[in-house]
């Protein structure tokens, strides 16, 4: 494999990769770490960054991004979550930012299969003898690269995205890479406390009522379950809609269902 | 991949690769306060799924191995009890059955969330270092068969103009400014909604809306 790829990381970075060892990027290589448990929270992101380096080595790749799906049904929009100019930002990062013009987001949504764009005079062989990828429009002029759905909790959606002049993988690889994508993924997710600000606002007791709602219950039936008054249900019932920026509580609860506040 | 025959050819092969006898690929409906399984594909005997009972299976989602993870051997024969998902008869049936070893592995279609269950008579069959790939595998070849997976698990029993309605409804319209905004009077649009909740067997609007959320009608 492209082991000697290596000294195309950023300098500074080898040593904490080489001490942290990445899941699946020893085998073969140098160094062989020992095994690694589950990091704090607080190192969730470059932990993520450093799994993506060793995906992008084994890709041969010179580039990478991560990117979140924003939840609107009807605005595609891609928000960064890094790249592999971590703590900065990529020029390649900043184009597909924003309205998603490629698609991305509305492919992501309905499938799971890895899209795929060439635009270098010769792709490599592997590359271009991939047979189950959807190939799409160049989203970045003058390189070859792939973009994989990835899926994590509470239906998050998102995209990673790898590219360079001549990305070399095979299929068995291929499915490997997807499974370590969708896995620093999940760690993101995960390491999120809540999918934004006004979704930490609303409380337990606001969500339970809504929830209740959902299921068709009435006030008047969720006070006695949860031994609340009627008219702090309905308080809490407001505050929720209030919050959620809702005009009624139909409205309310479509948006926390929509928002995966509630299930 | 177009057809059911298709998929289940697609799902014996890719047990056979990794050493399951029996694949059960199914996805879990919310409506109201019930989550139902709806089974897709599965080449369990006959019987097996009545014995076991749909909750079971329904309820074998909460054990699935989210893609990235490593896969958990589920033994019904060793350790027969895992409460709130196997009790003890269940267990025995399986084994009986001949599931003495299974996995349950969720795939991500796009948003959607199926589930497969493999398993096999003789544990340690299943080669579970390739669980992984196959997991992956099997997201890709649904994602070919979105229309029909689609059709197999949502149930629309709603109108055009019923769930028309409730859509507006969703996004908190009041019957007046949806009367306005289809050009039909209040009256009209009650009926349109009142007819959305009995067929979804909603007692209310947030429950009918809920529902039709819940099923990827609206």
């Amino acid at each position: 494999m492209k082991r000697a790829a290596a000294t195309k990381m950023p300098p500074g970075n080898q040593d904490a990769e080489a001490a942290n060892g990445p899941a699946a990027g020893a085998q073969g290589g140098a160094a062989v770490a020992p095994h690694r448990t589950e990091p704090p929270h607080g190192s969730a992101l470059p932990d993520a960054v450093r799994r993506c380096r060793w995906i992008a080595l084994d890709l041969n790749a010179t580039g990478f991004a991560v990117f979140m799906a924003g939840p609107s049904p009807d605005r595609p929009f891609l928000t960064p979550c890094f790249d592999h100019a971590y703590p900065g930002v990529s020029p390649q990062t900043r184009a597909l930012t924003g309205d998603d013009r490629n698609g991305f987001v509305e492919h992501a949504r309905q499938s799971t299969m890895p899209l795929r764009w060439s635009d270098v005079r010769e792709p490599a062989p592997g590359f271009a003898a991939l047979d189950w990828c959807q190939d799409i429009q160049p989203p970045l002029p003058g390189t070859c690269g792939i973009a994989v759905p990835v899926h994590g909790a509470s239906h998050r959606v998102g995209l990673v995205v790898f590219f360079g002049p001549s990305i070399e993988l095979t299929r068995d690889m291929f499915l490997d890479i997807h499974v370590r994508c969708f896995a620093t993924f999940d760690l993101l997710v995960k390491a999120r406390p809540e999918a934004g600000r006004k979704l930490a606002a609303i409380s337990k007791r606001e969500l339970e009522c809504l929830r209740l709602t959902a299921n068709g219950y009435t006030s008047a039936e969720i006070a006695r379950m949860l031994n609340l008054s009627v008219h702090t249900t309905n308080q809490y019932l407001a505050s929720a809609t209030l919050k959620l920026d809702a005009v009624n509580r139909s409205h309310a609860v479509a948006k926390a269902l929509r928002l995966e506040l509630i299930d | 991949m177009r057809s059911r025959a298709d998929l289940s050819a697609f799902l014996m092969q890719l047990a056979a690769d990794i050493g399951a006898q029996s694949y059960l690929l199914f996805a879990v409906l919310h409506e109201r306060e019930r989550h139902t399984g709806q089974i897709i594909s599965s080449n369990w005997i006959y019987d097996a799924i009545e014995l076991c009972g749909l909750d079971f299976i329904t309820r074998l989602a909460g054990l699935a191995t989210d893609i990235g993870q490593a896969p958990r051997s589920i033994r019904p024969d060793e350790a027969p009890e895992l409460p709130g998902i196997i009790d003890g008869e269940t267990a025995r049936i399986l084994c009986v059955l001949g599931h003495n070893e299974l996995y349950v592995l969720k795939l991500a279609v796009g948003r959607r969330r199926y589930f497969l269950v493999l398993s096999c008579g003789e544990p340690a069959s299943i080669r579970a270092e390739q669980l992984g790939r196959a997991q992956l595998n099997c997201c890709y070849v649904l994602s070919t068969m979105h229309a029909m997976l689609a059709a197999a698990t949502v149930r629309d029993p709603l109108s055009d103009r019923e769930r028309e309605c409730l859509s507006w409804v969703s996004e908190g319209k009041t019957t007046e400014e949806v009367a306005l905004i289809l050009g039909v009077s209040a009256n009209t649009i009650n009926a349109y909604v009142a007819s959305a909740m009995q067929k979804l067997s909603a007692s209310n609007r947030p429950m009918a809306i809920a529902t039709a959320i819940r099923s990827g009608i609206i």
